[in-house]
């Protein structure tokens, strides 16, 4: 048998190979329809996700680092820390640990989440430390600066808890929950109640956020410990940030009262 | 002096217009979307998978991911390559899933011994035939199929999958070349 006539059996041959028949096309666009409601709000593959996401949780992470530089500078400048507080001695970070430096080095989500997760567990002591320092004062601390070292460790730990809220978000819409974030959300929770509980928290207005925030966490701790990936769940969370403002006014909070010096 | 023809628009600003009509979600527009890809996708979905049910599975899995995706559309390509890369992604990854093919290729190891009896050439050859292009591997068999079995242009292949167009020549070369050892094999002395 000669090439042209294998040829011309390759052509017609191929013509038939699994040939289709009507196309069902009603059928299948129901379908994608349906597929496409089904998915939870604001699904977005991984692939599509935001770049402003991530962009806030580097934000986030410089925010946390610089505050505890400020905390760092605050402390030292405020004299002695009381017995409680030496134990563990607010880190002051160098200058290589900048927050830009170790945004920068910690390029992917994992490695970020891991560092921004260690930022608040210091955060929480330092709270439990302070908390536990009666009346925030000792014989060699004045009262006003354990109350500065306290409202600052309070910025930090909004800040820590901003970036858990906006990492949770991003991997809801992902669909990809992990167990660093389950316990990441009960740690702050549990700090989250320890302020609200503190004597020192006598701002109307820091009371009212922590309560909120308290909220928002404690729906996030339930969704994380439970993993069902259920989206009329992710929509209650959702719609607690949102008329609460929860991130917005943690991120106003945090900068205006770090400007401000306080 | 004649009145100048009515301009078409260039078929990618079209394109541009119905994907920014989709993403301001107009269902009209994402219906027109889909009316005008459908079928081609399909077709080329049914010749990967020899399956309907797989067919339509991967036809729909093809559209829910470009609505997902659809502000990723730049217009650097037209809509309907940037469609049918998706969907060639989707009908390769899944194909593992598809069992007719393993089927079909363990006829040919069934099929009785080309010495052992007179072979009937029309519906044992194309069935030899169908069986070699499920063979071919996934690099080279795309190509062919798209373009031999569904008449897409080099530069349409080339566009989907996301290789040279000399590349997709290169390949159909090769995908033609061992069919026809796989053929020539077979129909041997039985073709006049």
């Amino acid at each position: 048998m000669n090439d042209d006539r294998i040829d011309e059996l390759l052509a017609s041959g191929a013509r038939d190979y699994n040939q289709p028949g009507s196309v069902p096309r009603e059928e299948m666009w129901a379908r994608i329809q349906a597929s496409r409601q089904a998915r939870p709000a604001g699904h977005q593959p991984r692939a599509s996700r935001p770049i402003w996401v991530w962009s806030s949780v580097g934000i986030a992470a410089a925010l946390i680092l610089s505050i505890g530089i400020v905390i760092g500078r605050r402390v030292e400048r405020a004299g002695p820390p009381p017995t409680a507080v030496a134990t563990h001695p607010v880190a002051t970070p160098s200058k290589r640990d900048s927050a830009a430096t170790v945004v920068a080095a910690t390029p992917d989500r994992d490695s970020l989440l891991e560092k921004l997760h260690d930022e608040t567990r210091k955060t929480d002591r330092r709270v439990r430390d302070l908390a536990a320092a009666p009346n925030g004062a000792s014989a060699t601390r004045r009262p006003a600066d354990a109350n500065l070292a306290y409202h600052l460790v309070v910025l930090q730990h909004l800040a820590g808890s901003e970036a858990m809220i906006t990492a949770f978000r991003s991997a809801a819409r992902r669909g990809e929950m992990d167990a660093q974030l389950a316990t990441w959300s009960r740690e702050l929770l549990s700090t989250t109640r320890m302020l609200e509980a503190t004597a020192a928290t006598q701002d109307p207005t820091m009371k009212r956020l922590l309560e909120d925030l308290d909220l928002v966490i404690a729906q996030i701790v339930q969704y994380t410990t439970h993993g069902t990936n259920n989206s009329d769940e992710l929509d209650l969370i959702e719609q607690s940030i949102t008329t609460r403002g929860v991130i917005t006014k943690l991120r106003g909070t945090v900068s205006a009262r770090n400007s401000a010096g306080i | 002096m004649t009145e100048s023809a009515s301009v078409q628009p260039h078929p990618r600003l079209l394109d541009r217009e119905l994907v920014a009509r989709c993403l301001a979600q107009d269902a009209l527009a994402e219906r027109a979307l889909y009316d005008a890809h459908v079928d081609r996708i399909y077709r080329l979905m049914h010749r990967m998978a020899g399956d309907a049910d797989a067919a339509a599975d991967f036809t729909q899995e093809t559209f829910i991911r470009a609505f997902e995706r659809l502000e990723q559309f730049r217009g650097e390509s037209s809509l309907a390559t940037w469609l049918h890369t998706i969907a060639v992604s989707v009908a390769l990854n899944g194909m593992r899933k598809v069992k007719r093919i393993q089927g079909r290729t363990e006829m040919i190891d069934d099929m009785p011994s080309l010495a052992a009896e007179a072979v009937r050439f029309t519906g044992d050859l194309k069935a030899r035939l169908h069986a070699a292009i499920d063979a071919l591997s996934e690099k080279l068999r795309p190509v062919f199929v798209m373009h031999d079995v569904e008449g897409y242009t080099h530069e349409e292949i080339a566009g989907s999958l996301g290789i040279p167009v000399g590349t997709s020549k290169a390949r159909l070369f090769d995908a033609r070349a061992k069919l026809r050892v796989a053929l020539a094999a077979f129909a041997g002395d039985h073709i006049a």
